[in-house]
């Protein structure tokens, strides 16, 4: 019963427009947070997965020392629960149809791949085909190259060692192909039951055994847990954050989540804290007519609160019913462009967030102006008291701006968001009491006179209040929904800079010194010039400022460094995309000195002015550290941790040299003629792996585009929902003025111009808030290079004058279409 | 003014003319008659009062005459122009030269001072100096010392007569006021109405004003009554005992 005369009371309060407002405001609040949120935890499972398959597994261990780890590892991981997988590694000459050829074996067992798939081809015109699996016994995949230097087909026999294997593949892509030095000749796949058969694999042989895990999260850090303090020198734990080449983009994407889901909130918040003002204000009459009959302060306050909590409830479910569908549609979408199905998962925490803002919302923003109503005297029955002044809004906005940031931060835990936000607010707040300054002074001295622009400058001045506030609102509005658009453009730009379409997608290693010539003459020949071959040598980090680098380094700081050779380099002029962050880079002439990656330099904590002792071979090289720079991992380049002067500490070492190209496909076969011709040259093909992050980089891409699409929808909402507020009183004045003998088309120009003023002065104060927020932002946040957005400058405000401009006309339609003497009535 | 405004006031022919002038609103269901059959005439400098009790469709006859709204059937001649041939935007043209407008609840614009309410129909005339003869205005009205003050800052009686001063303000030929006192108590009433009455008799303004407050009435130079949408105009013996 009781149930009943609420929702009667909730159905009666939809009536009114301003419950209309705030319901709506609620109900989008709570539909975006959730909507994001949800579809950023799938996202975010998409992406591991994705991310995953990269080692086919979610973490992987590498044993390089040629052993197999103790069986009682691989049981404890079981015990557990977790999926296992084995794989080993070698290299060994295969034979086949009178050739021989050196080739990189990868033997799996059944479970290989845990994550992602195996691209397969039946023939070298055939289909591309994924599967989860590895070749069966007996059988073997093989490069699609191999094929044409060994002069085979699929159906042919392949000796590797001692036994005699049936091609039954070509093997496209590996889940798991990665950047690894000693998978340099071409793949050969197999399966791990037939690897004794062989013989090849002999004490001492150089082998490497992986081992792959799945499974829970916290599972897997537990039982790593376990592991580290079995591990000898030569394990290696790989997860997927661990990576290179991924860690960077991931960390982005999900930043930039997080960062629209913020603004998302902000939006809400400031519809929600609009329209329950404008409600609050409506309700005065209401309050001092229940006064009169005998209701005292404290019965209002409880009625009031009540409605507040029954919104609540109505703003939450509501606002669940609609994000739910969008989530399965931005799921879908998702699911599309993988290729694959993806299984929805609801994640109950990620409902959390929503329901959350739902409260706030309420609380800190409709209910401050909603409190005040029970001292709405009941003397206001009889005759009309002046209104709120404005004056009382000013600790509402205390509260409300606290709690905005409060919701930001519980959102995205970032404080540097937190305070770019606060910035740009800031700026704009202050900006904006410059305008209201400069508004009120200039436009004082307009009056008189029937024209359209006229009359609309008097419009503005004399709805001063009014005009700032809403300018205000917009401007907010379109600073959140512009920072949202430059973040993410200038994060694309970034992502495409960095894989751009001849991004390159081979590597030439081990390229003896006396046969650089040849290479370069070699491509130069055949339209691919190499831009730039690296010096390496291969040696390890032992000393620190003359102490063992082990001892140097406390315990829990695992350096993955420390634990494998290191490719060191000589150059003399620094790659366009490294940046000295500290000392200096060598001078013209200068032989000795060292310059360390940033981010090794941070975990050794190592300073400029230290130094480095590498063991290289039997020698001992030792450097002053002269510059710290950073290094773009992901930019499929060669990358050095340690780069030498050109005739410096490592002028006398064996080096080999190295380079990355681009080779478009159709010119792939040069590949079978330069081995011909430069059989020790080891061609490294990742033109896959490009292709994958390509496609990854183009569902972050989709996944934004979408977020961004439902903000700005939300942005929309906002402006409407102000616009409306203050519909009536529009209506009214349009009405009047139409009776006084106002022409429409006149009303239809001042109305519209008075719009576009605004939105345009609200477009450029949002615009310079927002590239505020963005500058700040980007330097602290998305670590990218800050530039003025000039072509956002202009168009934003012109365009928010041009939507204003349409809701104005929009708004004024009532007016026009009904006689003045009906509208007069209906307003009296 | 022009020269062509000039030589319409000096035309002898009625202020208003209103031949067969009948009024209906469709409902859901069936067609009501507001009006039936409505004639009338009205000459330049006069004072009539429209009687009636609510209901009685007074309001709708003051806003068809003012040409707010067409009528169904039956024609309004305003000044010379022929109302309902005329589009909206003639229409409100013809008013914001000719037409004045008291309201029974004030209608003045909230957010606008007292000045700026005043200074609203100079404007949309295209007035060039709206401020100083809104000014003058309200100091004649007795508000001189009130020009920046909002709406809610004055009384009922205050607002109202801002508002006579606002109709005042375009020099209207024709005045039409919508049961001016209706919202106001008798003393306010009566000093609201004496200004009115004192400002149309120094502009020589035509005044046409819907009232049930037959003490009002009785001040106006003719009386008409309206009933059940058909008026009536009674003979002035009967009007002055009406008022005994």
């Amino acid at each position: 019963m009781a149930a009943s005369k609420k929702l009667m009371s909730v159905r009666r309060d939809w009536r009114e427009r301003d419950v209309r407002v705030v319901l709506s405001a609620l109900i989008i609040a709570v539909a975006t947070v959730a909507t994001i949120a949800l579809f950023a935890s799938q996202l975010q499972r998409t992406l591991v997965t994705s991310a995953s398959s990269f080692l086919a597994a979610d973490r992987q261990l590498e044993a390089e020392n040629g052993r197999e780890v103790p069986e009682s590892w691989m049981q404890e991981a079981e015990s557990r629960g977790l999926e296992t997988a084995r794989m080993v590694e070698f290299s060994t000459m295969v034979y086949g149809a009178d050739n021989f050829q050196l080739v990189s074996v990868k033997a799996v067992n059944d479970t290989y791949p845990l994550r992602g798939e195996v691209e397969v081809q039946q023939g070298a015109t055939a289909p591309r085909e994924l599967v989860s699996s590895g070749p069966a016994p007996g059988e073997v995949w093989i490069n699609p190259r191999l094929l044409r230097l060994l002069n085979l087909d699929v159906g042919d026999s392949l000796d590797v060692g001692s036994l005699s294997l049936t091609i039954s593949g070509l093997l496209v892509r590996e889940p798991d192909g990665g950047f690894r030095m000693s998978s340099l000749a071409p793949r050969v796949m197999m399966h791990a039951s037939d690897v004794p058969a062989t013989g090849v694999i002999q004490e001492g042989s150089r082998v490497e055994y992986v081992y792959l895990f799945a499974g829970d999260e916290d599972v897997l850090n537990s039982y790593h847990a376990w592991l580290e303090p079995r591990f000898g020198p030569s394990h290696e734990w790989e997860g997927v954050r661990d990576g290179e080449t991924f860690s960077e983009s991931l960390q982005r994407a999900e930043r930039f989540l997080l960062l629209g889901g913020s603004l998302a909130v902000m939006l809400a918040a400031v519809a929600v804290a609009v329209a329950s003002r404008q409600y609050a204000l409506s309700q005065r009459d209401t309050v001092a007519l229940l006064k009169t009959l005998g209701v005292n302060s404290r019965g209002i306050g409880t009625l009031y609160l009540r409605r507040l909590g029954l919104w609540g409830i109505v703003g939450a479910i509501g606002g669940l019913l609609v994000a739910l569908p969008l989530f399965w549609l931005l799921s879908s979408v998702l699911s599309d462009v993988l290729e694959r199905p993806v299984d929805y998962q609801l994640d109950p925490n990620a409902l959390v967030p929503a329901l959350l803002t739902a409260l706030v919302s309420l609380f800190a923003f409709a209910y401050p102006p909603i409190r005040r109503l029970k001292h709405v005297p009941a003397m206001r029955v009889l005759r009309s008291q002046p209104g709120e002044s404005g004056r009382e809004a000013i600790p509402d906005m205390a509260i409300a701006i606290v709690a905005i940031f409060g919701l930001v931060w519980m959102y995205a835990r970032e404080v540097s968001l937190v305070l770019a936000l606060l910035g740009g607010l800031a700026l704009l707040l202050g900006t904006l009491a410059l305008l209201g300054w400069a508004l009120v002074t200039t436009l004082r001295k307009i009056s008189g006179g029937g024209n359209a622009w006229r009359l609309a400058l008097v419009g503005l001045y004399r709805h001063r209040r009014a005009s700032l506030s809403q300018i205000a609102v917009f401007a907010m509005t379109l600073m959140l929904a512009a920072t949202l658009i430059l973040v993410r453009t200038s994060l694309l730009d970034d992502w495409q800079a960095q894989l751009p379409d001849d991004a390159p997608n081979h590597f030439l290693i081990n390229i003896a010194p006396d046969s650089v010539d040849q290479v370069e003459d070699f491509w130069a020949e055949r339209g691919q010039p190499l831009r730039q071959l690296y010096p390496m040598v291969r040696g390890r980090l032992t000393e620190l400022n003359g102490n063992p680098v082990r001892e140097a380094v406390s315990k829990d700081e695992r350096v993955n460094a420390l634990n494998r050779e290191l490719n060191l380099t000589w150059m003399d002029t620094l790659p366009s995309d490294n940046d000295i962050i500290e000392g200096q880079w060598f001078e013209p002439g200068q032989r000795r000195g060292v310059s360390i990656e940033a981010e090794l330099a941070g975990k050794l904590g190592v300073e400029v002015g230290d130094s480095l002792g590498f063991t290289i071979g039997s020698d001992k090289v030792t450097e002053t550290v002269t510059s710290i720079r950073t290094v773009q991992w992901d930019s499929m380049k060669p990358n050095f941790y340690m780069a030498f002067p050109p005739q410096g500490g490592l002028e006398d070492m064996p080096a080999t040299w190295i380079t990355a190209f681009y080779l478009p496909e159709d010119q792939k076969s040069a590949l079978n003629e330069f081995s011909r011709q430069f059989p020790t040259v080891s061609v490294l093909e990742i033109d896959h792996i490009i292709e994958r992050i390509q496609e990854i980089v183009q569902q972050v891409t989709q996944a934004i585009e979408a977020i961004l699409a439902l903000i700005l929808a939300a942005a929309l909402v906002v402006m409407a929902a102000v616009v409306s507020a203050t519909m009536q009183e529009r209506q009214r004045e349009g009405a009047l003025l139409r009776t006084l003998g106002g022409r429409q088309t006149l009303l239809v120009r001042s109305t519209m111009l008075e719009f576009a003023l605004l939105g345009f002065f609200a477009g450029i104060l949002g615009v310079i808030a927002a590239e505020a927020a963005v500058w700040a932002l980007q330097f602290r946040m998305f670590e990218g290079e800050f530039r003025v957005h000039w072509q956002a400058i202009l168009p934003i405000p012109v365009l928010s004058a041009l939507v204003l401009a349409i809701f104005g006309r929009w708004q004024l339609k009532p007016v026009l279409s009904v006689s003045p003497m009906l509208l007069l009535r209906r307003l009296e | 003014m022009s020269d062509l405004s000039e030589s319409y006031s000096q035309n002898d022919r009625p202020m208003l003319k209103v031949t067969n002038l009948t009024h209906r609103v469709s409902l859901e269901t069936d067609t009501l008659t507001i009006l039936q059959g409505v004639n009338l005439e009205i000459n330049r400098g006069e004072s009539v009062a429209i009687v009636g009790r609510s209901g009685s469709g007074k309001t709708t006859l003051l806003g068809l005459l003012a040409g707010l709204d067409t009528p169904s059937d039956g024609q309004v001649e305003l000044d010379g122009s022929v109302i309902s041939q005329l589009s909206e935007d003639e229409r409100a043209k013809l008013r914001s030269r000719r037409v004045g407008f008291v309201f029974q609840s004030f209608q003045l614009l909230p957010a606008l001072t007292a000045l700026e309410n005043v200074m609203l129909p100079l404007e949309l005339s295209g007035s060039e100096k709206p401020d100083a003869k809104a000014r003058e205005l309200l100091e004649r009205v007795g508000l001189g010392e009130r020009l920046s003050h909002t709406p809610r800052q004055l009384s009922g009686g205050e607002q109202q007569r801002v508002a006579i001063a606002r109709a005042f303000a375009s020099e209207p030929v024709v005045l039409f006021a919508d049961e001016p006192t209706g919202n106001l108590d008798n003393r306010t009433g009566s000093e609201v109405s004496d200004l009115l009455m004192t400002l149309n008799r120094e502009q020589g303004t035509t005044l046409v004003m819907v009232t049930h407050d037959e003490r009002l009435a009785a001040r106006c130079g003719r009386q008409f009554s309206i009933e059940a949408g058909v008026l009536s105009e009674p003979s002035s013996a009967t009007a002055q005992e009406a008022v005994n």
